[in-house]
């Protein structure tokens, strides 16, 4: 292509950024909003024991402590770890068994029932078995991901599979181009915004019950800590693990999720901005 | 039928090539739920070789149904589709056939350029040659600055012209075009029409397209087929026998118009 024709692009469409551009009043706000929570949970926490509720000031040397002896670090990271794990496998299985429900019709309708049975069942029965069948170990806090993530990427992807426009196939056909790529080139991008969402939201479910599973079947991780620092009744530790959760999770949300939705997406007109 | 009589008919005639298109005894209706409609009705036609033909009819009388069937994407209930002698079944060059529908169908996850190179991923080629090709395409539909916007991006007029160049871009032997020029204001159309017997000129491919334009069907075509409604027959084959270029002001021209009009 032309070098100079970039630059006629540019002069005829609106830019399309990585990062959307953060817009001032809103850095405003939400700045606002943070002082004002931290300022109230410091006035509350002047009138009640510290292991009820610790204060800021606490929470922060808790804090720094669990950062700089390293265990933060370690603990963040194994749960991190045992998460993307569980998720990987989850999106592995999900995506082509999803693809496979929705591409043939007997087999959707064999295993219809078998997906809201899956998504009934509890995080926290999940986690009873898995320490049942794995005990103490790294497999039964994947185990517990795996199965609460699993169910959900299916059920997306099988949506979006059912959402493939015929009439392109039709233009596939009159190209006559091979199965496979008509697989590549239009099942997948046409699912590919379904498996995103579904994706998203198993691994934000997945995150959450890697805790419940790591309180009660694991001797490492952010789970495994919480619960320790609970048993001794460490407030202000229970709140530093829960920040830096909380933290970690906005990062992952917003640093990396959101910027890389809306690159992929890119080509979907912004319904926000009508 | 068979292949014998897709060349048996066509050895009697004097042309020594067979016809690039020859649809015989074509019938075709449809069943919604449990009402049948009759769209196509022993339909005959035989485009030859490098012919501009036009096709042109009420709405509903069966002429995307028709062109769907000579693509060989819809079978029909009865008659033989023979392309360039062969039965439709056996005719195993279809990469040399292009159709444009009349939806745009455009790709909306890619850019007008991306989906212009779409119809050439059917088979492989180096990745530079694709979208040099694609490009040129896109220069010849005039929408030079735009490879690189979405669909969504794009007006319907643009749209439309990103789909013209998508079904030029893979260099047909055989063209097939639903409603090519609807959606273009009277500057851009004029344009393309100079543009597809600019093209027509050079690449001599056969063009097979449907308009409602009946001004249009005159200025470009060779033969007009007028399709009558439900069910669909092509009533009368037109030959347009004026000089291009051809100015809808000239009274062989518009004596012509004025007979297709009373044929529809
Ligand atoms: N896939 C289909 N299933 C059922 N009915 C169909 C189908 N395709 C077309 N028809 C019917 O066949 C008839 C002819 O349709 P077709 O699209 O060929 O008409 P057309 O001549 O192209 O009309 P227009 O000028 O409006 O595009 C219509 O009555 C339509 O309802
Ligand atoms: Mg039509």
């Amino acid at each position: 292509m032309a070098k100079n024709s970039t630059e006629l692009i540019d002069a005829k469409l609106p830019a399309q950024p990585l990062f959307r551009g953060l817009r001032p009043d809103l850095v405003g706000q939400r700045l606002v909003l943070v002082v004002a929570v931290i300022g109230i949970w410091w006035l509350s926490s002047l009138s009640v024991p510290h292991y009820i509720l610790p204060g800021p000031a606490r929470v922060w040397d808790a804090l720094q402590l669990i950062v700089t002896n390293g265990d933060l670090w370690n603990n963040l990271g194994i749960t991190l770890w045992r998460v993307a794990v569980g998720f990987t496998v989850a999106a592995l299985i999900g995506l082509p068994f999803g693809i496979v429900l929705g591409a043939n019709r007997r087999a959707g309708e064999f295993f219809e029932p078998v997906i809201p049975v899956l998504n009934t069942v509890s995080s926290a029965i999940w986690a009873i078995f898995a320490i049942i069948w794995f005990g103490i170990s790294n497999a039964t806090t994947i185990f517990v991901v795996f199965m609460t993530a699993m169910p959900l990427i299916i059920t997306n992807v099988w949506q979006g599979t059912r959402t493939v426009n015929a009439d392109f196939i039709e233009l596939a056909q009159v190209l006559r181009m091979p199965q496979w790529k008509v697989m590549t080139k239009i099942y997948l991008p046409t699912i590919l915004p379904y498996f995103f969402s579904g994706a998203r939201l198993a691994f934000g479910f997945g995150w959450r019950v890697s805790l419940v599973a790591e309180t009660i079947g694991s001797s490492s991780g952010v789970g495994y800590r919480l619960r320790q620092a609970a048993d001794l009744i460490r407030t202000d530790q229970v709140f530093a693990w829960t920040l830096t959760l909380v933290i970690m999770m906005a990062i992952i949300e917003m640093g990396m999720m959101k910027p890389l939705e809306n690159y992929l997406f890119r080509w979907k007109k912004d319904a926000e901005a009508q | 039928m068979n292949q014998a009589e897709c060349t048996q008919q066509t050895s009697s005639q004097a042309a020594p090539t067979p016809p690039a298109i020859r649809l015989g005894n074509i019938d075709k209706s449809f069943t919604n739920g449990n009402q049948t409609i009759e769209v196509l009705k022993n339909v005959n036609l035989t485009v030859s070789p490098q012919a501009i033909v036009g096709l042109i009819g009420a709405s509903g009388s069966g002429k995307s149904t028709l062109l769907n069937i000579i693509s060989g994407i819809m079978k029909p209930d009865r008659g033989q589709v023979c392309i360039y002698g062969a039965p439709s079944e056996e005719f195993n060059d279809w990469r040399s056939v292009s159709y444009m529908f009349q939806d745009d169908r455009l790709l909306p996850w890619r850019t007008a350029i991306r989906n212009v190179e779409f119809a050439l991923e059917a088979d492989s080629m180096p990745k530079n040659e694709r979208a040099r090709r694609a490009f040129e395409a896109l220069q010849l539909v005039e929408l030079e600055g735009f490879e690189d916007a979405f669909p969504y991006q794009l007006s319907g007029g643009m749209r439309s012209r990103v789909a013209l160049a998508r079904s030029l871009v893979t260099e047909p032997r055989i063209l097939l075009m639903d409603e090519p020029f609807s959606r273009l204001d009277a500057q851009t159309r004029m344009l393309m029409h100079e543009e597809l017997l600019r093209i027509h000129q050079l690449k001599r491919m056969t063009v097979v397209f449907v308009t409602h334009d009946v001004a249009e069907a005159v200025l470009l075509a060779d033969q007009v087929a007028v399709m009558s409604p439900r069910p669909g027959t092509i009533r009368e084959v037109v030959d347009i026998t004026p000089p291009r270029p051809r100015d809808i002001t000239r009274p062989e021209v518009t004596s012509t118009m004025q007979r297709l009009r009373a044929l529809i």
